[in-house]
């Protein structure tokens, strides 16, 4: 979506464990979800 | 509600806050996701910035990544926060561009307006304003900002075609994008995306 909206040099973190023993980690572990530090640009 | 979307945006709107007027009261409480500085330490932030910071600043963070990882601010950046919550990362924001730069808050909850407000001046922080409004309809003028950051929040719009439009009508040209969100590595099942109830469980 970053990329359809027009945003250019986009670049994604490693992985974060963002739930990990939080009472939500059972579903979060079910669909392999975690959290990600997204950056991009909008061109000139 | 349009047929592409998955939920109807306003009940999802109204679900989350009702979920983060919890965590506003209640920063200690028991949820589904971290809060607070064992948070803020999990997800890499800057211990010495945060452990500067009073509690009321960090007790209420529910992030899920650091939109500071990839890139830090420059000193001078004007900044908006699309969900800005209590204010944590505004906080960190107003630290990294300085006193010429300025930070600009968004958030729909008067509960976490009031207490991000309150921190602010506690703080001393000039630098940093906070709005009532919704990421669909950004309170911000056309090209102002610098950088916009945003921290587990866009994943809880059921819109994001619109917001995504609308944080790039909010960037100036060459404008940054730097964001923390929730990305999963499996499908989930289109009955579970269309269960409301899930999307802040």
């Amino acid at each position: 979506m970053l990329v359809d909206t027009g945003f250019v040099d986009v670049q994604i973190s490693r992985p974060h464990d963002t739930f990990g023993e939080a009472r939500g980690e059972k579903k979060a572990r079910l669909f392999d979800v975690y959290g990600y530090t997204f950056l991009a640009r909008k061109p000139e | 509600m349009s047929k592409e979307l998955a939920v109807d945006p306003v009940v999802l709107r109204e679900e989350v806050k009702s979920k983060y007027r919890d965590v506003a009261f209640n920063p200690r409480g028991e949820y589904h996701f971290h809060t607070g500085r064992p948070l803020a330490k999990r997800l890499g932030y800057d211990s010495t910035l945060v452990d500067s910071m009073p509690d009321a600043a960090v007790e209420s963070f529910a992030g899920v990544a650091n939109p500071f990882s990839l890139r830090s601010l420059e000193q001078g950046e004007r900044v908006v926060d699309a969900g800005s919550g209590a204010g944590f990362d505004c906080f960190v924001a107003a630290r990294q561009v300085g006193a010429q730069g300025r930070v600009v808050g968004i958030d729909m909850l008067p509960e976490m307006l009031e207490k991000s407000r309150k921190t602010a001046e506690l703080m001393g922080l000039k630098n940093v304003e906070f709005r009532e409004g919704l990421l669909e309809q950004i309170p911000v003028e056309d090209r102002w900002a610098d950088v916009v950051i945003s921290n587990g929040v866009i994943n809880l719009c059921g819109d994001k075609k619109r917001v995504f439009a609308e944080l790039w009508r909010v960037l100036r040209p060459g404008g940054k994008l730097q964001f923390g969100d929730i990305a999963n590595g499996k499908p989930v099942p289109e009955s579970a995306i269309r269960n409301i109830d899930l999307w802040t469980a």
